[in-house]
């Protein structure tokens, strides 16, 4: 029996369309009976007439395909240790679709593989988290290269996951690409209050639970953990930057977008209004950089200096460079040699100059960008240390070539 | 006119896990040369001196590698230079995962290893080489916590472990 059965589809789908039936054949020559109902005239005419005349062959007459309750959901998720903690989008197809607009790659593409489990980092696994994270679509690139990047090596995400430290994985985000979505490198850039901001590294943390397996105490052994576990995701204040932003001192053209990965703890402010040539805030910045009981007085590697734009034009004013400031904080940020080492790992003798440990291996750890707004404070944040080197990521097609606009994958991606 | 609400389905967040499966090598019946692999973690060397003296005359090789992170490749020519290598100490989640891992390396080269945890982070350890193919490898637990202990406490817990270790290797 010819039948069409006709789905509504609520919420995000307005719009219904027909089900068709597998003994399906032509049926212009038949005519259905209203806008409103799947049934034919002649199914009517044809059908034997009970209470339920209208369809008799299907079950239900219409079925009204609803969005799941995001409550429930999230309960349910939580409950098999799929979340943060915090309430998710459910993630439904429509919404996975998505997000799939935005990538060269197809669904089941496999861009990596994670650990501690070894998680296939499939492109649809990475849309689904990056849907309960509360993403929007256009944010798919950038998450999609950040997996990228975390799996580099140096990175050494094996030990950044499951490690009892507090580290975070900070995303700094460089070039066009951060202004076109949003994500913000002014006011309170590390949060809270910026879409992109909260949710990109969100989307993170949720692919490292789920993918990577790194569920806090199964497979993140974090003592404590941390607020920056959550999300840690700015964009450098490049117009507001009286240096090169961190993608050209890497190497790249400014209008190539990136994305930097780089396993800090939380970041610990330097309030500092009074300073007003370079080296005397340098030389606040250095004391509170100074601190025996982070990894790097036992294990020096890399720190993060995110310096205000207020801190920035007084450095510069001087006539100081990104080098100049590198190179004073590696020279005088350090810790006398009995407090560093008491750390998990032996100080290395290597590390050792006269009664103290310097922080930072060489000037080339001190990794600066300028960020924030109003205010005369610099954000700085010590490192896992000498065993994770930070990675920065471009963002490009699959052919290598610079993506310019997320919205250029709408209209140049033929999968 | 029969009207059914249906939820929509809700895609699953997690991830397939890659299959792999790595070749163990069986401990010799009788060995000469043996690497202690310490990973410079507070009490390491404590029970690797516990194990070396205790398993009677042989030829001991000493290398130090970094915890958190791998063994260099010199670091892991020196230590396949022997017969068999015993790696400590796994005693945080990055530390574990790298004497797991660079136990496994090992393995790939040929050697036997067993590896030294901690017991709350010896069931991590085991489940971490599972997931990198090496289910079986073997893996012996002490009781947490080693650091920040005096050395007898270390030596005592230790001790504990010395029936397991000489069934694992076959000997009295």
């Amino acid at each position: 029996m010819l039948r069409k059965h006709l789905k509504f589809f609520l919420h995000f789908d307005t719009s219904y369309k027909y089900h068709e039936s597998e003994n399906m054949t032509d049926d212009s020559k038949f005519t259905k009976t209203s806008e409103n109902c799947g049934c034919l005239v002649e199914d009517l005419i044809n059908t034997k007439k009970t209470d339920s005349r209208l369809c008799e062959v299907k079950p239900n007459d219409i079925e009204v395909f609803i969005d799941p309750d995001p409550e429930k959901t999230s309960y349910d998720f939580y409950i098999r240790r799929l979340t943060d903690g915090l309430p998710i989008i459910p993630p439904t197809k429509t919404r996975v679709m998505k997000f799939l607009n935005y990538t060269d790659r197809t669904p089941d593409e496999i861009l990596t593989v994670l650990p501690p489990q070894q998680g296939k980092a499939v492109i649809e696994k990475i849309a689904v988290n990056s849907v309960m994270a509360g993403c929007l679509p256009q944010f798919m690139p950038i998450i999609q290269h950040t997996i990228n990047a975390i799996s580099i090596e140096k990175f050494n995400l094996t030990s950044i996951n499951a490690t009892t430290h507090p580290v975070g994985i900070c995303m700094i985000l460089n070039g066009p690409i951060s202004n076109e979505i949003g994500a913000s490198s002014s006011a309170g850039c590390l949060g809270p209050g910026n879409i992109a901001n909260a949710t990109i590294g969100r989307a993170l943390r949720l692919c490292l639970i789920n993918i990577a397996g790194a569920v806090p105490g199964v497979g993140d052994h974090a003592t404590m953990g941390s607020p920056a576990k959550y999300s840690y995701t700015f964009a450098e204040s490049e117009s507001e930057s009286p240096w090169e932003p961190l993608h050209v001192e890497r190497g790249f053209e400014p209008f190539t977008s990136t994305t930097t990965v780089i396993a800090v703890e939380a970041p610990h402010n330097v309030n500092d209004h009074r300073s007003k040539h370079a080296e005397d805030l340098l030389e606040t910045i250095s004391y509170t950089l100074s601190t025996p009981g982070c990894n790097n007085s036992h294990v020096p590697g890399e720190i993060l200096v995110i310096i205000s734009p207020e801190h920035a034009q007084t450095i510069a004013r001087d006539g100081w460079d990104k080098r100049d400031i590198k190179n004073y904080l590696h020279e005088n940020s350090v810790v006398p040699v009995e407090l560093g080492d008491r750390g998990g790992r032996k100080l290395d003798k290597k590390w050792i100059v006269g009664d103290d440990v310097h922080i930072t291996r060489s000037p080339n750890d001190v990794v600066v960008v300028v960020a924030g707004g109003s205010g005369r404070h610099t954000m700085i944040a010590h490192s896992f240390g000498t065993s994770s080197e930070s990675v920065t990521m471009p963002i490009l097609y699959k052919d290598g070539t610079p993506v310019q606009s997320v919205q250029d994958f709408k209209t140049k991606i033929k999968k | 006119m029969n009207v059914k609400v249906i939820e929509k389905d809700l895609m699953d967040p997690l991830a397939e896990i890659s299959e792999v499966n790595i070749d163990l090598n069986s401990i010799p019946h009788d060995f000469e040369y043996v690497t202690l692999l310490d990973n410079t973690k507070p009490g390491a060397d404590v029970v690797l001196e516990f194990i070396e003296e205790n398993l009677g005359n042989r030829k001991f090789n000493w290398v130090k590698k970094p915890a958190g992170a791998p063994a260099t490749i010199k670091q892991l020519e020196i230590a396949a230079e022997s017969e068999i290598v015993f790696l400590a100490l796994g005693d945080c989640g990055s530390c574990s995962s790298w004497v797991i891992l660079d136990a496994i390396r090992l393995e790939k080269m040929g050697i036997p290893t067993v590896s030294i945890c901690s017991d709350r982070f010896s069931l991590f350890a085991h489940e971490f080489a599972k997931s990198h193919g090496a289910q079986k490898l073997k893996i012996l637990s002490v009781e947490h916590p080693i650091a920040g202990i005096s050395k007898e406490e270390i030596v005592k817990k230790t001790l504990e472990i010395l029936p397991s270790l000489r069934y694992i290797l076959q000997i009295p």
